[in-house]
């Protein structure tokens, strides 16, 4: 390691001072408005020192990092998506929590933890980015400890996330016996001899259902809905987004390096879980009274869609898997946004009837959920039709048809429990508008604002995708 | 031969023979202990046994109130300590090896543990009254 490696680390390093500065602002006893702005400054540094290091990429930091255009492309929408999320933390956390400055110590710590899963190429850094991940996330889930749901939440989550470490670092043990690097790019060059071997397959096998935790697919789904409904409404946000595109980022770099995809044993698991949790997903959906927990539901049925473009392991599936996930964070950040704006002290807004004739009450609002539930649905026009889209036409390139067809159908059925909610939205409202005083305007414009500004680009995103599809190509080149 | 060749070679999985032993050894201890204390020994069933053990003494009201839990920081910060202590040792080892690369990266490092220190000592850690 030379000085010249540390600057594709740039990004990452000023990732991990923000929470270093953030507890010095907090020492100092600053503001909760002082911190917010700060970490919302250094977010922006860090995607300007993404930029300023994009011509030294891709370069290899042996033997942990690989910092290319697939990490550089993850990393930014991880940023995108904190970016936002810790502006919706503001009034939300100003609100219920005379303490909500440690949050954002932990958010920028899980967020470096997600940062590293997508640049490493290390069992060692990405079990560090997992754990710093996880770890962040048991305190983040559970912050709000005076609630009940809360606290369960987090102690569901710490038990079963330990749990799947575990399963984790025994399968890279079983690995590493095999093939004797931890490296990716080492075991790629043992895979021809070990690849038959038992002990391999079953290290293979654990990783799967580590990795399988924290995308929430089935059948290692079970804590994602009592967890979303549990935290926060933001670290939900969180959840649903940063948490899953870093490790589905480490996922897809483990599988190019080691061409998992052409062994049909793999596959073969694979199709099994994105099948499973496509049906599961959507089928528990269906009869969802709480909006969170649908929305949960409906993050399992979408990365089993997300699986279908990452079975052919082609470079159309990469790229389909990337505009994909775009889409969908966008989406599910809009959803959640309208969440957290909705909120009151005492209730999350989260059961339905809540939301009975909102486009009556808060027109604007009402719309951007509207919207975020079409693309979430799929419905053209919107982001999510094409981002499934690409996912179908990468998939018909590799012909596996039962996914596919899978993905067909149960997008239908998805449709359904969608509908339900838009329909709600314009119900006969029962309830008197109690509007609330707004303590903080400026961060409420911005949060307002923001989620406009989302909403629009899901629209953009869904009738005009050549520049952002073309950004991700020229990204995913450099490697 | 066959003790040549299966009993003492360390690479045949027979050669894990002796820790399935000693596996079958410790969890029939285990399964043979239990079963038997509870079949052998003497049960009394009153409903005093249900009743919380206070050194004899009758119970006085819920003991679940809030406590100032200050073992808890100290507990963390003996932490803090101890790993730093665990990251110098090597260091100190390799002292002459590493140079000034390593000294700047043991700067850096006890810079980051002082900050966490500094948060730590001003959100009042080691203040004792309340």
């Amino acid at each position: 390691m030379n000085e010249l490696q540390l600057i594709p680390l740039l990004p990452f390093i000023i990732l991990a001072m923000a929470s270093v500065v953030t507890i010095l602002l907090i020492a100092f006893r600053l503001s909760h408005t002082v911190i917010q702005v700060t970490g919302f400054l250094m977010m922006c540094l860090v995607v300007f020192a993404t930029w300023y290091v994009r011509d030294t990429l891709p370069e290899e930091v042996p033997p942990l990092f690989i910092v290319d255009g697939q990490a550089a492309l993850f990393t930014g929408v991880i940023i995108f998506c904190v970016l936002v999320i810790g502006l919706f933390s503001y009034i939300y956390f100003e609100e219920r929590e005379e303490n909500p400055k440690e949050y954002y110590i932990l958010l920028f710590l899980a967020t470096l933890g997600a940062a590293i899963l997508t640049i490493s190429q290390h069992f060692i850094s990405l079990f560090i980015g997992l754990e710093l991940l996880s770890v962040s996330l048991y305190a983040l889930i559970a912050y709000l400890r005076n609630r009940n749901n809360a606290v369960e939440a987090g102690m569901k989550y710490l038990v079963l996330a330990a749990l799947s470490s575990a399963f984790l670092l025994f399968g890279m043990a079983l690995i590493y016996m095999e093939a004797g690097s931890m490296k990716f790019s080492g075991i790629a060059e043992k895979l021809p001899q070990v690849s038959s071997s038992p002990l391999f397959l079953m290290g293979l096998g654990t990783i799967v259902v580590a990795i399988g935790f924290k995308l929430a697919l089935v059948p290692f789904h079970l804590w994602a809905a009592d967890v979303y409904q549990g935290s926060p409404t933001p670290v939900t946000a969180f959840i649903a987004t940063i948490s899953k595109i870093g490790t589905f980022a480490v996922l897809l770099r483990f599988a190019q390096t080691i061409h998992l995809q052409q062994y049909p044993l793999i596959i073969a698991i694979f199709s099994v879980i994105a099948i499973s949790s496509m049906i599961v997903g959507n089928i528990l959906a269906l009869r969802q009274q709480n909006l969170k927990r649908l929305l949960a539901y409906s993050s399992i049925a979408h990365f089993g869609y997300l699986l279908v473009a990452f079975l052919p392991g082609n470079e159309a599936g990469t790229e389909a898997a990337a505009f994909y996930l775009i889409a969908y964070s966008i989406t599910l950040l809009s959803a959640f946004g309208v969440i957290t704006l909705l909120s009151s002290r005492e209730h999350e807004a989260e059961t339905l009837d809540i939301y009975t004739g909102l486009i009556w009450r808060r027109p604007v609002v009402a719309t951007i959920l509207a919207i975020s539930l079409f693309s979430l649905a799929g419905i053209p026009l919107t982001a999510g039709f094409l981002a499934k889209f690409f996912v179908l036409s990468a998939g018909v390139q590799q012909a596996v048809w039962l996914p596919l067809a899978v993905l067909i159908l149960t997008s239908v059925i998805g449709l359904y429990y969608y509908l339900r909610v838009i329909n709600t939205l314009f119900g006969t409202s029962g309830t008197a508008d109690v509007m609330q005083k707004t303590v903080h305007p400026f961060f409420h414009v911005s949060t307002y604002i923001t989620l406009v500004v989302l909403a629009g680009m899901l629209f953009w995103i869904g009738v005009f995708p050549g520049l952002v599809l073309q950004g991700i190509r020229l990204f995913l080149l450099l490697h | 031969m066959f003790t040549d060749t299966v009993l003492l070679s360390a690479t045949t999985p027979f050669s894990y023979f002796p820790i399935v032993l000693q596996l079958c050894a410790a969890l029939g201890f285990v399964g043979l202990t239990m079963f038997a204390t509870h079949f052998l020994g003497p049960k009394r069933k009153t409903s005093d046994k249900l009743v919380t053990f206070e050194s004899g003494i009758e119970q006085k009201g819920n003991a679940r109130q809030p406590v100032a839990i200050k073992y808890f920081l100290t507990a963390i910060l003996f932490v803090l300590f101890d790993v730093e202590v665990i990251f110098f040792y090597p260091y100190a080892v390799n002292f002459r090896e590493l140079g000034w690369d390593g000294f700047l990266a043991m700067l850096l490092f006890v810079a980051f543990f002082l900050g966490g220190f500094f948060y730590i000592l001003k959100k009042g850690a080691l203040k004792w009254e309340d």
